[in-house]
């Protein structure tokens, strides 16, 4: 592993279009995800607050409308999870092997 | 109550006590490096890692907790399960692949690099030990519990035991025998809690569905019944809420005056003195904790408290969700994958696995609603499933049941113990004493023995709630440094600083607060049980403002920084941070000249 030579110039790295593509793409995913989370819980909290009786419409058995919307809670986290992870295989890692290629090839180059 | 099956119990502990030790020791023959103590070298395959970090992450809270939450309060207590798998997801879609770049070590060492500023480590150390120790609390407290339904030793006990035996493994060998025995021990909690929920489903609707005809369907607006006479032992006083009338007998204090005989209690509510013991006939409603849901179809349905509930049940999803990312047992981790990728796939598969494991709490907490509603009455919810099993099925077949819950809720209070002594030990290890394999034992020995004295002599407290604040203090020092660290160009060492230290102080002073108003009257505002929705938004503002007040110290390598963590992964000029701190001698000096930071 040598290091000394391999100087890339941080700041134009940062600057690059790829840089800046691979950030933007990440964010845009992960700032309205979280978003949307947390307001789908506030969603159940809400409806369990102040619809009671919405929740507690039987379906069948004892299991009522508030126990199924529980569940989908871990059924939304999963596939959440599932998509972040497609996401990043197909949109993140190539950009970023895209740029960690150039660095390198710059450092050679010195 | 002491109805779980003795020698079985005993038997089932011992062996899960034996194979800790044994896979810890197997292990620890490899080991003998500072690297391998820490991070198993960064050769964990993702899948034998995600089991590692279910096994650690199910802790008594999980294993224990969300049986007797649900128990009590019913479909609101989903959240614990929800909130503890959701965290992952905040984990992963925030820092986990960052992180993992960084090449850092710990919660300090990321502080130190992202920020290179040494007073902020000795910060986050700092809170990295609070929380350590908050959360080792009430697994001691848990094996005390457990150890006390077996033996009826008294609730020290177990949490010395716990507590010597993850001491000695650790001492032994490390993160990368405790790699192994964790995901060794996910497997066997797993196996802990579906076998006896199987095994009682299969009696369930093989019997039609109903337990000697006594048992009342769980969504009919009236109290639980007790499928049979029972007496209960009120050890600490207790209010209890009664809906329906009911006749028992009582020894001790009942309603401030003594009673010894035959009492009749109205609709309402009566208050029980410690040192009294309540007999109950067959078939008579359950009365329970003030407080709780009374009937079932009030059980059965979510919340209708209005605001006060809302903001608890918000706030401490909150608390989870942003919690389980600072973490330090759950972050040192995901340093073991080799990559960001990696890293990724890890949290997919232990998404999976925690999932599946909850199912069966949740089913055991609902079954308990039915066959030990006794535990209502003394609150002391938590045994739901270790009582359970005995309750349900007579006999051999029952106690076995019964031995082999005990011994899975030992594997939660070891692994988790363990993985969180590892952690806490490392930083102390490394920050306030020289790093040495011998400093790592001292400082294991000594983060083993600090949450023992605490758990024997604080009050226990509901285990998932007492939880709930160890994220509420994560979530309000690490979260804010990390999301902001690993986002934000213009996080300053001294915006960090002020930002941790005041919400973890204020959470702390929650804390504190509704301890001391437990023993002193109940006094403290509802908002200080879960102060997380507070205190979060605090951190993240202070540490905002503050360091747009400071823009000059942002650090100068800041960028540097940035592209590596957010760059792929391998980058052939980024070392990682551990072979400078902990490499041999002559890794060190190749390194020595080739240096950037530090």
């Amino acid at each position: 592993m040598t290091t000394t030579e391999q100087k890339p110039d941080w700041e134009e790295v940062q600057a690059s279009p790829d840089f800046v593509l691979l950030r933007r793409r990440l964010r845009r995913f992960v700032f309205p995800m979280a978003g949307l989370f947390l307001v789908w819980y506030l969603l159940y909290v809400l409806l369990a607050d102040y619809a009671p009786g919405f929740m507690s419409t039987r379906l069948f058995g004892n299991i009522n409308i508030g126990l199924v919307f529980g569940l989908l809670q871990f059924v939304s986290t999963f596939v959440i999870t599932m998509l972040y992870v497609r996401h990043a295989n197909k949109n993140l890692d190539p950009v970023a092997e895209k740029i960690r290629n150039e660095v390198e090839s710059r450092g050679e180059e010195k | 109550m002491g109805n779980v099956g003795n020698v079985w119990a005993v038997v089932a502990i011992a062996l899960v006590a034996v194979a800790t030790f044994s896979l810890g020791y197997r292990g620890s023959r490899h080991a003998s490096t500072t690297q391998d103590f820490l991070v198993a070298r960064r050769t964990v395959r993702s899948r034998r890692n995600a089991a590692a970090v279910s096994g650690e992450y199910l802790s008594a809270a999980s294993f224990l907790g969300v049986a007797g939450l649900v128990l009590k309060d019913g479909v609101d207590a989903l959240w614990y399960p929800i909130g503890f798998t959701a965290g992952y997801l905040a984990l992963m879609l925030f820092v986990a692949a960052p992180l993992r770049r960084s090449g850092a070590y710990t919660l300090p060492d990321f502080v130190e690099a992202r920020l290179s500023s040494r007073p902020l480590r000795r910060v986050s150390t700092a809170f990295v030990l609070v929380i350590g120790v908050l959360y080792l609390v009430p697994q001691m407290q848990g094996a005390g519990l457990t150890l006390g339904m077996v033996l009826h030793t008294p609730g020290w006990v177990g949490a010395l035991l716990v507590a010597v035996i993850v001491v000695v493994n650790v001492f032994g060998g490390g993160m990368r025998a405790i790699t192994v025995v964790q995901a060794f021990q996910y497997w066997l909690k797993l196996f802990a809690i579906s076998t006896p929920v199987f095994v009682m489903c299969a009696v369930f609707i093989g019997s039609g569905g109903t337990h000697g005809g006594e048992s009342r369907g769980l969504a009919e607006p009236l109290p639980p019944t007790f499928s049979a006479p029972t007496s209960i032992d009120v050890t600490t006083p207790v209010t209890l809420r009664v809906v329906e009338p009911v006749w028992l007998s009582a020894e001790g204090r009942v309603d401030g005056g003594s009673a010894r005989g035959p009492v009749f209690w109205g609709p309402g509510t009566h208050e029980v003195d410690a040192d009294t013991k309540l007999m109950f006939p067959g078939g008579a409603p359950v009365p329970s904790v003030a407080g709780t849901p009374s009937t079932n179809a009030e059980w059965l349905t979510p919340t209708g408290g209005g605001t006060s509930d809302l903001w608890t049940t918000y706030s401490l999803i909150f608390a989870l969700f942003l919690g389980t990312m600072g973490l330090p047992h759950v972050l040192v981790r995901f340093y073991t994958n080799r990559d960001g990728k990696s890293a990724r796939r890890t949290t997919l598969h232990v998404l999976l696995l925690l999932g599946l494991f909850y199912l069966f709490p949740m089913i055991m907490g609902l079954l308990s609603r039915l066959y030990v509603p006794e535990l209502l009455v003394t609150g002391k919810t938590d045994a739901a499933v270790l009582a359970l099993p005995g309750k349900f099925l007579s006999g051999t077949l029952g106690e076995i049941l019964g031995a082999v819950t005990a011994a899975g809720a030992f594997a939660a209070f070891l692994s988790t113990s363990s993985g969180l002594l590892v952690s806490v030990a490392g930083v102390l290890s490394t920050d306030i004493l020289k790093g040495r394999v011998r400093d790592f034992r001292y400082a294991a020995a000594l983060a083993g023995a600090v949450p023992v004295v605490i758990a024997v002599f604080v009050r226990p407290n509901d285990i998932s709630m007492s939880i709930g604040m160890t994220f509420a203090v994560a979530a309000s020092t690490f979260c804010p440094v990390l999301v902001l660290g690993i986002w934000w160009r213009k996080l300053t060492p001294a915006g960090a600083g002020v930002g941790m230290t005041t919400g973890g102080l204020c959470v702390l002073g929650a804390l504190v607060a509704t301890t001391v108003s437990g023993y002193t009257g109940n006094w403290a505002p509802w908002y200080l049980q879960q102060p997380a929705l507070i205190t979060v938004p605090i951190a993240f503002f202070t540490m905002i403002l503050v360091s747009k007040a400071t823009q000059r110290s942002v650090p100068a390598d800041v960028n540097r920084f940035r592209l590596r963590m957010h760059a792929p992964d391998p980058l052939g000029f980024i070392r990682d941070r551990d072979v400078a701190r902990f490499g041999t001698a002559e890794e060190r000096a190749r390194l020595a000249e080739g240096r950037h930071r530090r």
